[in-house]
């Protein structure tokens, strides 16, 4: 059934136009978080269950968690007033009714249909593992390489220069 | 894993041991010199390693190596210019304030970035070798975070890098959706099975073709070039210039050998069109240019449009020409980048016309070699890049194609004129400033940049013999 597919799709796209066209960044990741979990779905209707898991889990959990967290943290002085900024329901009420028509998209389409299965079988979880760790084994092992040059340049770019003041002669 | 892919992937081990071993260093004592000479050991180490492998090539470590001369012939040049910037960075470095050993880990991470692209030969090796050389750049461009010009440098290269990595990835994704394949060799099964293209294919191959183009700074891809160049410190540019943009040719020219894109009549257009735009744009923009790093930025981009004539050859004669002309172009812009390294202080970046005046009556041997090597960029007999660009112009010429030629001759002119403004310009009368001391490391390094540009000038058969000897696709 399409019709689910096309559902899906669109509530990504008008999601992500509305994440690059935003002017708040809270609301923006808002959107960026409703087009991932889009994105999930549209995965899962394509008969790959395992990625949109991981859709799920890496992008829409971790990641987008982690960029609301500093971005709710680098306003930490002014905090009362955006925080009553961000909740009112102008800010909010979109991305609900988006989010809740994804929602009624994705348990019409479990309930309904099976996924589109074009003669072959989901990929499944132990199925990806065998291969990362045997057949593609080196290039996990880059991977971890180049997360550490990753995570050598964020503490180097970011490291904060030492204060040599005395603590005696800090002021409280 | 069987013994003998351990054997040919020593280089790489010892790459990829380096850095970890460097931090592991860093967190007991913190001491400069031991860190460098580490990573110089190492260095060394990875190259005679080469040597020792040669014998057991080619060899194929399913599905992501393809270890073979030609791979070592680049794996050699690579680590080699990485050694040389490593001499050159000795002092740069070390009078920079805060932490600096940290430099030595990012400068191993990209190298084996750009190390892995020339053995790459499935989609997944050739991606995150990219990224691995990518990241890493960035760091490495913005690591004096203390400067604005370095910040502003690092961040535009994050940002188109990141945005040319996405047009790759998207371009990988389509021709796997097409074929369902990933290795080059593969993919070129799948071609010939196929006698009419479809358009996700065409569409794959032109994305990928506009992520490669950004790393090699091609027109209409080559803005963020001379931001970059000026914003990064000295060393990290002659790295940009030398080994990223060495690495990814390393991995187009056999992406683009194996599949024969030579004899598709659209790609033949497309690549001649980018050439002659890099060699004209690049040279047009550097005539007027006052900042030194800046003009050899676009001078880079002219050299890559000379060098990808080669692509057009499709002979085993042009990848031998490409392979002297990078290793000319790598040791005569090491050797550029080399003087204005030995000439910046950590307030003073020499970089501008004016530190360069006079420069033969206060540092004679310097301003020598600084001049080898824009003759050599240049093209003027008895240097490296004469040689290389009259290769390059024989293989062009028995392949017939003669625009692309007569572009790059009319060029080599048009480049003259700003090289020899940048010579007469050392040679006038002296002004007042104070030059910094010279280390002992930059002048091993700029003794061996010029004889090598010379030898390779005044007798460049006994490397042409190796590269025909051992290099083919």
């Amino acid at each position: 059934m399409d019709v689910f597919f096309y559902i899906a799709a669109v509530v990504a796209i008008i999601s992500t136009v509305m994440a690059i066209s935003g002017r708040n960044a809270i609301h923006s990741l808002l959107f960026l978080i409703l087009s991932l979990l889009a994105i999930s779905v549209v995965f899962y209707l394509l008969n790959a269950p395992f990625i949109a898991a991981l859709e799920v889990i890496i992008y829409a959990g971790a990641i987008m968690v982690l960029f609301i967290f500093v971005t709710m943290m680098l306003n930490i002085g002014i905090e009362r007033e955006t925080e009553k900024k961000w909740l009112r329901p102008r800010m909010w009420i979109v991305p609900s009714i988006l989010a809740a028509i994804l929602l009624l998209d994705l348990i019409l389409a479990v309930k309904n249909i099976r996924p589109v299965s074009n003669g072959e079988e989901p990929i499944l979880p132990k199925q990806v593992g065998i291969s990362l760790f045997s057949t593609y084994l080196l290039g996990v092992e880059i991977a971890a390489i180049l997360l550490m040059a990753g995570v050598i340049g964020a503490y180097h770019l970011g490291s904060q220069k030492k204060k040599v003041k005395h603590r005696f002669l800090e002021i409280k | 894993m069987t013994e003998k892919d351990f054997i040919c992937l020593t280089p790489f081990l010892i790459i990829a041991i380096a850095p970890v071993v460097i931090m592991i260093v860093i967190s007991v004592l913190r001491n400069y010199k031991v860190v460098y000479g580490f990573s110089v050991l190492s260095l060394l180490a990875a190259l005679g390693s080469i040597f020792f492998i040669f014998p057991s090539v080619p060899h194929t470590i399913e599905p992501l190596f393809i270890i073979d001369a030609y791979s070592l012939f680049f794996l050699g040049i690579i680590i080699f210019s990485a050694l040389l910037v490593t001499f050159l960075s000795y002092d740069y470095i070390k009078q920079l304030t805060g932490v600096r050993e940290e430099y030595y880990i990012i400068l191993f991470t990209s190298t084996l970035g750009a190390a892995l692209l020339a053995v790459a030969n499935h989609f997944i090796l050739f991606f995150l070798g990219i990224e691995t050389l990518s990241i890493s750049l960035y760091i490495l461009i913005a690591f004096q975070r203390s400067k604005s010009n370095s910040i502003e440098a690092g961040i535009k290269y994050l940002i188109l890098a990141s945005v040319s990595s996405a047009f790759l990835l998207f371009g990988m994704a389509l021709i796997y959706a097409s074929f369902g394949t990933m290795q080059f060799g593969a993919i070129l099964e799948a071609l010939a099975s196929h006698d009419q293209l479809s358009p996700l294919v065409i569409a794959g191959f032109g994305m990928m073709m506009v992520g490669i183009g950004f790393k090699l700074a091609l027109v209409p891809f080559h803005m963020w070039t001379p931001d970059v160049y000026q914003g990064a410190p000295a060393p990290v540019s002659a790295f940009v210039a030398t080994v990223s943009k060495g690495a990814v040719m390393a991995v187009l020219i056999r992406f683009f050998f194996i599949l024969s894109g030579f004899n598709n009549h659209y790609v033949f257009v497309i690549i001649s069109a980018i050439a002659i735009l890099s060699m004209f744009v690049g040279n047009i923009l550097a005539i007027r240019q006052k900042n030194i790093k800046r003009l050899l930025g676009y001078s880079s981009i002219a050299n890559m449009g000379y060098l990808i004539i080669i692509l057009l050859t499709g002979s085993n004669k042009g990848i031998q020409a490409s392979i002297f002309y990078l290793i000319s172009y790598f040791i005569t812009t090491i050797g550029a980048f080399g003087v204005i390294t030995l000439l910046s202080t950590s307030e003073n970046e020499a970089e501008k016309l004016e530190d360069f005046k006079g420069l033969f009556w206060k540092r004679p041997w310097i301003a020598i070699v600084f001049t080898l090597s824009l003759l050599s960029l240049a093209g003027i007999p008895v240097t490296a890049g004469f040689i290389a660009k009259f290769y390059v112009i024989l293989e062009g010429m028995k392949a017939g194609l003669m625009l692309l030629i007569f572009s790059m001759i009319i060029n080599s002119v048009i480049g003259l004129y700003y090289y020899l403004r940048i010579i007469t310009t050392l040679f006038s009368s002296s002004s007042e400033t104070n030059l910094p001391e010279l280390s002992l490391f930059g002048n091993i390094t700029l003794a061996a940049v010029a004889i090598s540009i010379l030898m390779l000038g005044v007798y460049p058969g006994w490397l042409i013999d190796v590269i025909v000897r051992f290099v083919s696709l």
